[in-house]
């Protein structure tokens, strides 16, 4: 699709070579980033693109996923009567899905240094540079908002008239230009009070935050697509004027039904001028200074991290948390280097913490599930035993945790485990454990049991102290029972394939019965007096056994 | 006619002056080995004869033209091969080139025949088709290298061209250099790398803290110097004699504690 509308700029390249733009150098630098955007990997992507060859276009992949979603939405809009909720369903969900792309992964564009060092030694006027930026940013929009919208469009245009449908052509237009306009304020807005450095951790939270909503999003819509019940007769408040979605849906109402007063003129005006007047402005004002801030905090940066560095002298709480839990050097080291590169590594936080996020949902599907309506289950929830779910889906994210702290990229700094005289590796393995099952499992296990206590108060507690005996265990066990890697040591492509499945099963069948033991608990209240004892004994001797595993056991 | 002057050059970051009045110029023709410690302001007075840093205090001139108003025609005619191995790495090499080559205006077809010959004789002619993403640094450099020269440019800058190459490369890259020389070109040439600079340099710049401590050919600096190589006559002119007691001391704190 790039290469068609590359060729319709190729017709003004008359107008813009007037302009002073150097047409020739311009194509060049667009065809080469378009080149290159097929070839990131895309957030959207990150999970499948190992099986994906080098040369498969990852951004035609990303682009259909695109374009699945917005079925849902035309599916919605089909089934819906009223062209108001349609329309602010519509626009919502294209305004928030086109900032949050240009936001997490345009911004990998956006705040790209590497075209400094490359174009600026070359013969490239600023302007032709400039107009090369923005056919490329044109190009990208136009090729997402088109994914987007056109179903969305189409479906309008079927069932409102065509009306309405040449009509939100204009308005997801207008959307997109204030998707643009909120994405420079947001970076505005962080570059006014934090550095580059920080402008970067926003951005990697965002995408963290988006993977959790795609996945949410597949759970969730296609239940929410038999909510028909949305009546036709509803009326908007005041103050829902203020979403720019409501201003396009009524000014489509307008087109649709010929209502041109004086609300309905307003709206028009501002779905249509006013993002127009704000993109205008950002050119004009906006632009030039945020260009300024990259590059001024671009060279500032460095000065001030070397400061900071001298200022701290303070312990960090890894430091203070590993000689309480850990029993020797060797597993103090492994503990506080797996609590760092967790926080710091953005691979392990774009792969690792949306499985946090995953969790919630989960918690949705399977404790609210069945047929009947959430306030019914809600009032109904502390007569259940369903805070077994709620000790028990931690357990989601134990085997990976296990696996992502073995893959690293910088997997090849792990030499200094083998050139190092370490006797017991074992201590380095159960060192990392310690420091995953404290910094991700404890806290989600905690917020688990506040929930649940503020529902079914006192009573649960022993189950939750039991419970986490046996989330410990488990965790143990599939530590004992998958490979032993030394932490961040293993490259990530090579992952994991063999004997998945058997390891899966096995998983399964020991949690499994662990549970049947709680069950049984539950009906036995005296059982808990044995085992918890018991599960604290079995912890303590898997523990043992991972921290005595020998340099046989470990894989590279 | 100097082909590059520039006088009392300054540039500031924020507060911290990086160069301090630098007043040079350089005849056509010359390889100038420009030389110093890390930070010493090698880098960005490179980057400003360049036109890649437009905002400095000071003239420059190039080819007989303001940096300042003619960026755009000196960079038509000056190749740049920068430090790092700042490079689009998704591309394959001949990708890149072509894209570089086009950049500076070349025609489809020059670009080509450069771009396979030039690949080829650096021993790059089964990776043309490679994205560069798994290529080793010195690999880098050398698609580095054609992509600065490709365009036949007259003034040369080179900031660090050999580091991360192998052996070999660096003998080939030094005796390109040098012939490239016979051909009347200019070459900028920074590094820390003492003997390089010795056997291909025609005049020696050793700046220290944004200012110029020596200047002249590897022979007036030797008797500057009173002393062997040009590695005694850096230690000597950036006043770091101090190294044997750091040495020491660094010796001293591995056996104790």
């Amino acid at each position: 699709m790039d290469k068609v509308i590359l060729r319709i700029f190729h017709f003004f390249s008359p107008l813009l070579e007037k302009q002073g733009i150097d047409v020739y150098r311009m194509f060049a630098i667009v065809e080469t980033k378009l080149k290159m955007d097929k070839r990131r990997v895309y957030l959207q992507m990150r999970n499948y693109n190992k099986k994906m060859k080098e040369n498969a276009n990852h951004l035609t992949s990303v682009l259909f996923v695109y374009g699945v979603v917005s079925l849902f939405i035309a599916i919605i809009i089909a089934s819906l009567s009223s062209l108001v909720i349609c329309m602010i369903a519509f626009h919502a969900y294209l305004l928030f899905m086109m900032t949050m792309t240009l936001v997490t992964d345009f911004s990998t564009v956006l705040l790209d240094t590497t075209d400094n060092q490359v174009i600026l030694p070359r013969p490239v006027s600023s302007k032709t540079l400039f107009a090369a930026r923005m056919v490329h940013v044109f190009i990208y929009l136009f090729q997402f908002g088109f994914v987007m919208s056109v179903l969305p469009i189409i479906a309008t245009a079927i069932k409102f008239g065509i009306g309405p449908g040449l009509f939100a052509i204009i308005t997801s237009f207008s959307t997109t230009l204030l998707a643009v306009f909120f994405t420079y304020l947001l970076y505005l807005i962080v570059l006014r009070y934090a550095n580059e450095q920080k402008l970067r951790e926003i951005v990697t939270y965002l995408q963290i935050f988006m993977t959790v909503l795609f996945m949410a999003g597949y759970q969730v819509l296609p239940r929410m697509i038999n909510l028909t019940a949305l009546g036709n007769d509803f009326s908007l408040s005041w103050y829902s004027y203020i979403a720019p979605p409501v201003w396009m849906a009524v000014a489509l109402e307008a087109v649709q039904k010929n209502l041109y007063d004086n609300l309905h003129i307003g709206m028009i005006i501002l779905s249509v001028f006013l993002p127009l007047l704000l993109f205008w402005m950002l050119n004009k004002y906006f632009a030039p200074s945020f260009s300024q801030k990259l590059a001024a905090v671009q060279t500032d940066g460095s000065i001030e991290k070397d400061i900071k560095l001298r200022k701290r002298n303070k312990k960090r709480l890894s430091e203070n948390l590993s000689p309480i839990l850990c029993t020797s050097a060797t597993e103090r080291a492994a503990f506080e280097l797996t609590w760092k590169i967790t926080a710091r590594d953005k691979q392990f936080r774009l792969q690792f913490y949306p499985l946090i996020g995953y969790m919630l949902v989960f918690v949705f599907i399977f404790v609210f599930k069945s047929g009947q309506p959430l306030s019914v289950l809600w009032t109904d929830l502390h007569h259940t035993q369903k805070f077994l779910w709620f000790i028990y889906i931690p357990l989601f994210m134990a085997g990976n945790s296990i696996m992502f702290t073995a893959f690293n990229d910088n997997y090849q700094a792990a030499w200094v485990y083998q050139s190092s005289p370490v006797i017991s590796p074992g201590h380095l393995v159960s060192g990392s454990l310690k420091a995953v099952f404290t910094k991700f499992f404890l806290p989600v296990f905690l917020l688990m049991f506040i929930f649940s206590f503020a529902i079914w108060h006192i009573s649960i507690v022993d189950d939750f102290f039991f419970g986490l005996l046996v989330d410990l265990n488990c965790f143990l066990i599939m530590a004992l029972l998958s490979k032993h890697y030394l932490p961040f040591s293993v490259q990530p492509n090579v992952q994991r394939q063999t004997g998945r499945f058997l390891f899966a099963f096995l998983q399964l069948l020991i949690v499994g019965f662990l549970i049947g033991l709680h069950y049984l608990a539950i009906i036995y209240p005296l059982g808990f007096f044995i085992l918890i004892p018991l599960a604290g004994l079995s912890g303590y001797f898997l523990l043992k056994q991972i921290q005595n595993l020998s340099w046989q056991k470990i894989t590279f | 006619m100097n082909i590059i002057s520039l006088s009392n050059l300054r540039k500031h970051y924020g507060a911290a002056y990086v160069l301090k009045g630098i007043d040079l110029s350089f005849e056509a023709g010359q390889v100038i080995g420009y030389i110093g410690p890390n930070g010493a302001g090698k880098s960005t007075t490179i980057k400003i004869l360049t036109g890649i840093i437009p905002d400095f205090e000071g003239d420059v001139t190039v080819l007989g033209m303001d940096i300042r108003d003619h960026a755009i025609e000196i960079k038509q005619r000056i190749g740049y091969i920068p430090e790092q191995a700042a490079i689009y790495d998704v591309l394959t090499p001949l990708e890149y080139l072509t894209f570089i080559g086009r950049l500076y205006g070349l025609d489809q077809a020059v670009i080509d025949k450069k771009s396979w010959e030039l690949l080829r004789l650096f021993d790059l002619a089964d990776k043309v088709d490679m994205r560069m993403n798994g290529f080793s640094k010195g690999m880098k450099q050398k698609v580095l290298l054609i992509s600065g020269l490709m365009h036949n440019p007259e003034i040369i800058f080179l900031d660090e061209p050999l580091s991360g190459l192998d052996a070999n490369t660096v003998i080939l890259v030094k005796e390109i250099l040098s012939q490239l020389k016979q051909a009347g070109k200019t070459i900028f040439y920074s590094s820390h790398i003492m003997d390089v600079v010795e056997r291909i340099s025609d005049r020696i710049i050793i700046i220290d803290k944004g200012a110029v401590i020596a200047d002249g050919t590897f022979e007036t600096l030797k008797d500057k110097a009173h002393s062997g190589s040009l590695e005694s006559i850096f230690t000597a002119l950036t006043g770091n004699q101090q190294y044997n007691s750091v040495a020491g001391e660094f010796v001293d704190i591995l056996k104790n504690g």
